[in-house]
């Protein structure tokens, strides 16, 4: 295996990290604007405590992917770039607002009474932009396979499928946290909420498989659907510990198919990802260091996401 | 409208000066904390305590907005100048690489920090303090490294015909232009961090007497402390700075110093004075040594020198002047040790010099980027590539630029209103709860010093 090899690898992994973790806290946008019926109020809380602690961390992963891409495939970076300004600039905006947003309204009102005026406000910002970036990635991402621009059905499936993957993993997060905290009822709000949205994204992971330039790996398409399906079975019997694990692998699998059809291209029919590689005195060193950072990093990682489960005792 | 290539620069200079504002904070702030966890937790002190978790919460504000605003840089690099990162984004690979775990462990370890004061033994929670302080400050080298290199490029390896084939990655790590940059932004951070914060609290001194207790003073003294005792460093950095960029970047120096052409025994250009031989003896002590000036750089090769010149004097004005307030707060502490003259709260002026100091190292910090950017124009890789090569063939740039100046118009809005209902909160008294031990007030302290 080449450095290059390696990297591209690397780059894979930081994305599925992005999509698995990151997306979630996306994907809690869309039930922060569809929260209703009795336990409202909760719901929009338990997103709150659940992400607050831990989605900056979670972002990073994205930044980690940009500084992998430039730095071992600077010609892939710069061709992205120019492809892809449009739907890489509205998803830089939805980050933009969703992050600000987010701090804004978890900050609103820092000691409790009236919150700054403009709160509310933030909050629905929060829950549009949400959805907005990983539609645009979603887009971004299609626009690759079919090579041309946005307004194609391939790009905008890959927008929906986005959206509904980032939903559904953040409602079966959201269940496996209610149920941690002991609150059966609110678990179980998110628990239907995770499986209509899990049955949209299966549907639309089905449909791309015949709207994709080139066959899927068989590999990936049972792994991808055995993940889907278990996930919604372990939710229905409300085992979320496993659920999340499982719902966390149908969402990857579906990323990794992604990666497997556009392989060996940058942008299919263009640009060949092996011809935009680094050299290879720059690559061997920052493979090294990558490989030696993640092993720092990671288990500190898993410490964090631990400690900050949300709890049954608000702070 | 906007031409591409203004409105491409325009919006590099806009997100670059708005992440700068954020990050500077995000590297000296940690250090505050850490140091009033520390206290809190050494001498049982609820006040240094309360001042921690009061600084937690505006720095997880201020992290946040940090952290997007960040992201925008890094993708930005590619959707302004896609050529500069096909032919340079290896080139700078190590120290981006480096800088994202940094982030990473910043990020981990602030999430840890912020919300795990009920979950971690306190001696955890202050030890998840120290990774956030040393990667947020590596995080800033490290991305200087990489602007360091810019300035001036090693390590670029070039076949039998010129061109360019491969670039060193340690290449950012050694360039000359890199000890002195560092430094100076690491010390930059900090003094942005200090006067910010003592602002706060000798505004809310002058707003309301009362306010000069124990809380107040902590706050004041931390912020104070830390700011001014880098104001004279800074100033030494400074001039180091100044020789590097004489001996690597003549066109810059020229254009900062205002040296029309090249002579012996040059004077320097202060505001509307003229200093006779003044440069010379600066830069050489020698009152008739020569300086090259603007006329040896090709006119094609020229930066704008009227904005680089203004911009590099504000910079050195408010730096010395920040070296004045240091000498006067430190000679009023030093009056109260020794001779027991007033607290240096009690000197409305020096309150009032505190209060109004907030702003100036971030004015100086703004003025020292256009020093840097601008001074560096026509190049973005000095003397390798022209910025004109590096931008990218989209068209309609200038809408970016509205949108961008926009959001960041409106999130800066909102985030003044959050801080000042932040800073608002209920503050602790001098008299803590009965099973603490009880930390002298002002008043006795002063009278053990007489
Ligand atoms: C608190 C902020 C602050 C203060 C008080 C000063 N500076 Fe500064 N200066 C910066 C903040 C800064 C900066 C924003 O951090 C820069 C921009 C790029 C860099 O590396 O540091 C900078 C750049 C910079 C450069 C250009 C370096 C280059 O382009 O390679 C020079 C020559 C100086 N400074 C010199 C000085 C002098 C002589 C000062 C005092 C008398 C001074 N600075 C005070
Ligand atoms: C955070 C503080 C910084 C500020 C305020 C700042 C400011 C600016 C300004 C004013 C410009 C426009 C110059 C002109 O076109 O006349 C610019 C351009 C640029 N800066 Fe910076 N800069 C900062 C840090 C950095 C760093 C750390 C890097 C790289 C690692 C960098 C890379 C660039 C690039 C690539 C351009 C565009 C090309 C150019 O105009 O030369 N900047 N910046
Ligand atoms: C032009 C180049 C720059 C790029 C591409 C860049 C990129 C980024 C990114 C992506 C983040 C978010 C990290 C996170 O999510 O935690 C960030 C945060 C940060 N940046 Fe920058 N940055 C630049 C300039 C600077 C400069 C000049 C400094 C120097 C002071 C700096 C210091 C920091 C620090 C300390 C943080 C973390 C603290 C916070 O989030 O507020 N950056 N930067």
């Amino acid at each position: 295996m080449t450095a290059a090899n390696g990297l591209a690898l690397i780059v894979l992994a930081g994305l599925s990290a992005y999509a698995v973790l990151g997306g979630a806290d996306f994907g809690a946008g869309l039930w922060e604007l569809l929260a209703s019926g009795p336990r409202k109020h909760a719901q929009r809380d338990l997103l709150d405590r659940a992400m607050g602690p831990v989605w900056e961390a979670n972002h990073v992963w994205l930044i980690f992917v940009v500084i992998a891409l430039f730095s071992g495939f600077p010609g892939a970076f710069a061709a992205l770039s120019q492809h892809l300004l449009v739907p890489i600039s509205l998803a830089l905006l939805g980050i933009v607002l969703r992050g600000g947003a987010f701090a804004f309204r978890h900050y609103g009102a820092p000691y409790g009474g009236d919150p700054v005026k403009g709160t509310r406000t933030w909050g629905r910002v929060f829950a549009i932009a949400s959805l907005l970036t990983p539609a645009c990635f979603g887009v971004a991402g299609g626009q690759l396979l079919s090579g041309g621009d946005a307004w194609a059905p391939l790009p905008l499936l890959g927008g929906a499928l986005a959206v509904l993957c980032c939903s559904y993993l953040a409602a079966t997060y959201l269940a496996a946290d209610a149920a941690g905290i002991g609150d059966a009822a609110l678990a179980n709000d998110f628990r239907i909420r995770a499986i209509i949205t899990g049955i949209g994204a299966g549907g639309l992971a089905v449909v791309g498989l015949t709207l994709v330039p080139g066959p899927v790996p068989l590999v990936i398409v049972f792994a991808s659907s055995a993940s889907r399906v278990g996930s919604l079975m372990l939710l229905r019997w409300r085992r979320y510990t496993l659920a999340r694990v499982a719902a966390a692998t149908a969402a990857a699998t579906v990323l990794w198919g992604w990666a497997a059809v556009l392989h060996p291209w940058v942008i299919v029919g263009g640009l060949k990802l092996s011809e935009t590689a680094a050299p290879a005195s720059t690559a061997n060193v920052v493979f090294a260091v990558l490989a030696v950072g993640l092993a720092i990093v990671t288990p500190c990682y898993a410490w964090m996401l631990r400690v900050l489960r949300p709890r049954a005792m608000a702070e | 409208m906007l031409d591409n290539l203004t409105a491409a620069r325009e919006q590099m200079a806009l997100s670059l000066s708005f992440h700068i504002i954020f990050a500077v904070l995000g590297v000296g702030l940690p250090w505050l904390m850490l140091w009033a966890r520390w206290q809190g937790l050494r001498k049982n002190d609820p006040l240094w305590t309360a001042l921690a978790r009061r600084w937690a919460k505006a720095g997880g504000i201020l992290f946040a907005i940090g952290a997007v605003s960040g992201t925008v840089l890094s993708v930005e690099f590619g959707l302004l100048w896609p050529k500069f990162m096909e032919r340079f984004g290896s080139a700078l690979s190590l120290p981006f690489t480096l800088e994202s775990f940094a982030f990473f462990l910043e990020a981990i370890f602030f999430g840890l920090y912020l919300y795990g004061w009920d979950r971690l033994p306190p001696k955890v929670h202050l030890a998840c303090g120290v990774p956030v302080a040393i990667a947020g400050m590596a995080s800033a080298l490290f991305v200087t490294t990489a602007n360091a290199w810019m300035n001036g490029p090693v390590g670029l390896v070039k076949d039998s015909s010129g061109k360019l084939v491969a670039a060193e990655p340690l290449g950012p790590f050694m360039a000359a232009t890199t000890p002195p940059q560092i430094v100076h932004i690491g010390l930059a951070a900090l003094m942005c961090t200090g006067l910010a914060t003592s602002a706060v609290y000798a505004a809310a001194m002058l707003r309301n007497p009362a306010k000069r207790d124990g809380y107040h003073c902590r706050g004041l003294a931390a912020g104070a402390v830390l700011g001014l005792a880098a104001a004279p460093l800074q100033v030494i950095v400074g001039d180091w700075a100044a020789r590097v960029v004489y001996a690597k970047q003549p066109a810059k120096f020229a254009a900062m110093e205002d040296v029309g052409h090249t002579q012996s025994g040059a004077p320097l250009h202060v505001g509307p004075f003229e200093l006779p031989r003044m440069l010379s003896i600066m830069l050489k002590f020698d009152p008739n040594a020569r300086i090259a000036g603007m006329d040896s750089i090709p006119a094609p090769d020229r930066p704008p020198a009227a904005i680089v010149h203004l911009s590099f004097d504000i910079m050195a004005g408010l730096g010395s002047a920040l070296v004045a307030l240091a000498v006067w707060g430190g000679w009023a502490a030093w009056r109260h040790r020794r001779h027991g003259a007033a607290h240096p709260t009690e000197r409305r002026w020096l309150l009032r010099a505190l209060a109004c100091a907030g702003p100036v190292p971030f004015m100086a910090l703004l003025a020292g980027w256009i020093v840097t950017e601008v001074g560096r124009q026509p190049w973005i890789v000095y003397r390798v590539m022209r910025t004109t090569e590096a931008l990218t063939p989209r068209g309609g740039l200038y809408v970016y630029f509205y949108v961008t100046f926009a959001i960041y118009l409106t999130l800066s809005i909102a985030l003044i209103a959050i801080l000042r209902r932040i800073a608002r909160g209920p503050t602790p008294r001098d008299e803590p709860p009965s099973d603490m031990p009880q930390p002298e007030p002002i008043a006795a302290r002063q009278a053990v010093a007489a």
